[in-house]
């Protein structure tokens, strides 16, 4: 991807007449210009004009009434912020300055058109940009704001492809020691998570989502490390996940089959 | 604004116990609340107005406190960090703080509006209807009175949160960024005419020195077009347009965020009280606003109809690719 072109395009940004294109054009490069996140970080008031679109777009939350159009530009806007979120010399600075937090109020909205599952959708891209790196200062922020119980709404009432990037997010938070040690700290929050993952387990018996399914799976094995929560599994692992209900979906997916064995193994250790 | 007879009958009404020590002080509403005359109560009772006004403060009293105080720490941080960076290379304090001012002003009113909006309207529901129905008024003409009560004043009672937001994060900001302001100032008084840099800042990257002109900032400081960015902050709408067609299609076709005079969008009695907010606030935002809004002279209609049906070609197609990079978080 040519530099200069780039340069433009966010020289563009700057510009509200030219801002709406830049948007679109640059979230469609984002992937070929490996700098990127340094040059919108880095160039004078670009953070600035994209939380700009994003507080322009909370008007439109309540009553709902976000349109396509207006979904689409927050949702380029955002994918920027996912390729800040992403790199690893701006990801400490990107939560530093708190950015995360202006996408929670995309991520609480319930509205069930299109648009808003599209910006929720988007908004889970960016933290889901954030986690994947494993980097241990995410969690402690991301533990210190309410994500997970936006994270465990969508897991209950978003569309198939949100609840995979909720969960997901779930599931990075638990594999970090303190997101393990904090979500397991007291009973509430244990069994909001459990809760949860159970009517997750009921609906795949109906849909079948492997994707989903491997997820769960990590997220109920990964609880089954921490002392406690393995002795309340014990009493509250969902059926369908003691029985063959999955055999015939885990067949083929030898990773996701041996975390399941696992899970059972841990459950049953020590019960005699 | 005149004062109305339901003004002389209201004023003095807030409860001595809604103004303790320490809590963010309200403003008097009772001038600026609306008493919709389809509601048969206000007429066969003038007096239940009053609890009404009672209702109001008590729902804003337990709503205010959180709602500001996690607003203005988020945006002050973020306004903290985004300005540091921006005018690392402004040797002007006044220029920085005003950019400062007018970015926290807008993201702190901006985040207490929508976290507040639902919240105050399901307690404003549920306050109103218990005070009116144990002073023994009746079921039926309780549930019409809240309902169009509550509709008619939730953007006022809004934008008390907001106003009170605005001003708490403006004193937060100055305090985070009183060390860059007095280093700014000593940097002038020292060292006059020598171009100015803050270390700190600059010091934590090697990127900002191989942008181009326009996209760093300079030794002599900030260019009007680069302040322009933060002066956005002050026409950026934070609240909801009007439900009808031609507004909206109006902003789309500026191809910018909603550039609405935000005391437009208030109804009836509610324009004095948001005025008397926004005006005191910030004197030149609304004016400036109104400028920029006549300035794009545009025809809405043909624009917005031609940004439509270039836009709706598009829309799906990028909702599809837009998923498929959301899969690559999953799958990398």
């Amino acid at each position: 991807m040519d530099e200069e072109k780039v340069y433009t395009m966010v020289l563009d940004l700057l510009n509200p007449a030219l801002r709406d294109q830049a948007l679109l054009d640059l979230s469609k490069i984002r992937e070929q210009y490996e700098d990127l996140a340094l040059v919108l970080w880095y160039s004078y008031g670009v953070m600035s004009v994209l939380l700009q679109e994003i507080v322009s777009a909370y008007p439109l939350l309540t009553p709902p009434t976000l349109s396509t159009v207006a979904s689409n530009r927050v949702c380029n806007a955002l994918a920027l912020l996912q390729c800040v979120a992403n790199h690893n010399e701006t990801r400490t600075l990107f939560l530093h300055a708190h950015m995360p937090l202006y996408l929670y109020p995309f991520l609480n909205t319930s509205c069930k058109t299109r648009p808003f599952e599209y910006l929720r959708l988007t908004s889970l891209g960016v933290i889901g940009a954030l986690v994947k790196n494993d980097n241990p200062e995410v969690i402690t922020f991301l533990l210190s704001t309410e994500i997970i119980p936006l994270c465990l709404r969508i897991m209950e009432t978003g569309s198939e492809l949100s609840k995979t990037v909720a969960i997901f997010i779930v599931q990075k938070i638990l594999m970090d020691e303190t997101g393990l040690y904090y979500i397991c700290q007291t009973y509430e929050r244990f069994y909001a998570v459990a809760t949860v993952l159970n009517n997750m387990v009921n609906q795949l018996v109906e849909t079948q989502a492997m994707r989903l399914l491997k997820h769960v799976i990590r997220c109920y094995l990964r609880l089954s490390d921490n002392p406690r929560a393995r002795e309340a599994l014990r009493q509250c692992l969902p059926e369908p996940l003691r029985d063959a209900t999955f055999q015939q979906v885990l067949k083929d997916d030898i990773t996701t089959k041996r975390c399941h064995s696992q899970l059972l193994h841990n459950l049953a250790d020590g019960m005699h | 604004p005149a004062q109305s007879p339901l003004h002389t009958a209201l004023v003095g009404n807030i409860e001595p116990s809604d103004m303790e020590d320490g809590q963010i002080a309200l403003p008097n509403l009772a001038p600026y609340l609306t008493f919709n005359p389809q509601v048969i109560l206000y007429s066969a009772q003038p007096a239940t107005k009053r609890l009404v006004l009672q209702a109001i403060n008590r729902s804003i009293r337990e709503i205010i406190e959180p709602v500001v105080e996690r607003s203005v720490a988020i945006a002050a941080v973020s306004t903290r960090e985004l300005v540091a960076k921006d005018f690392a290379m402004e040797s002007d304090e006044n220029k920085m703080r005003k950019a400062a001012h007018l970015m926290a002003q807008n993201l702190a009113g901006s985040l207490a509006m929508v976290t507040c909006k639902e919240p105050l309207r399901l307690t404003l529901m549920t306050n109103l209807r218990n005070i009116l129905l144990s002073n023994g008024l009746a079921d039926n003409l309780v549930e019409q009175a809240v309902h169009l009560t509550v509709s008619d004043n939730l953007d006022l009672v809004c934008a008390v949160i907001e106003k009170a937001a605005m001003e708490k994060v403006t004193l937060e900001v100055d305090e985070c960024l009183l060390a860059a302001y007095t280093n700014r100032k000593k940097h002038r008084e020292q060292r006059p005419g020598q171009p100015f840099y803050d270390l700190d800042v600059l010091s934590a990257s090697r990127f900002p020195g191989s942008l181009p002109e326009p996209l760093r900032t300079k030794p002599d400081g900030l260019q009007a077009g680069q302040l322009r960015v933060y002066e956005d902050f002050a026409r950026i709408s934070r609240v909801a347009p009007p439900p009808a067609g031609t507004a909206t299609g109006a902003t789309g076709s500026a191809g910018g965020p909603p550039l609405m005079n935000p005391v437009a969008n208030y109804p009836n009695a509610a324009a004095g009280y948001a005025g008397a907010v926004v005006g005191g606030m910030m004197p030149d935002t609304n004016a400036a606003a109104l400028d920029f809004e006549n300035a794009s002279g545009m025809q809405p209609s043909a624009m917005a109809a031609m940004y439509h049906q270039h836009q709706q070609q598009q829309q799906q197609q990028q909702q599809q690719q837009q998923q498929v990079s959301v899969h690559q978080i999953l799958d990398r």
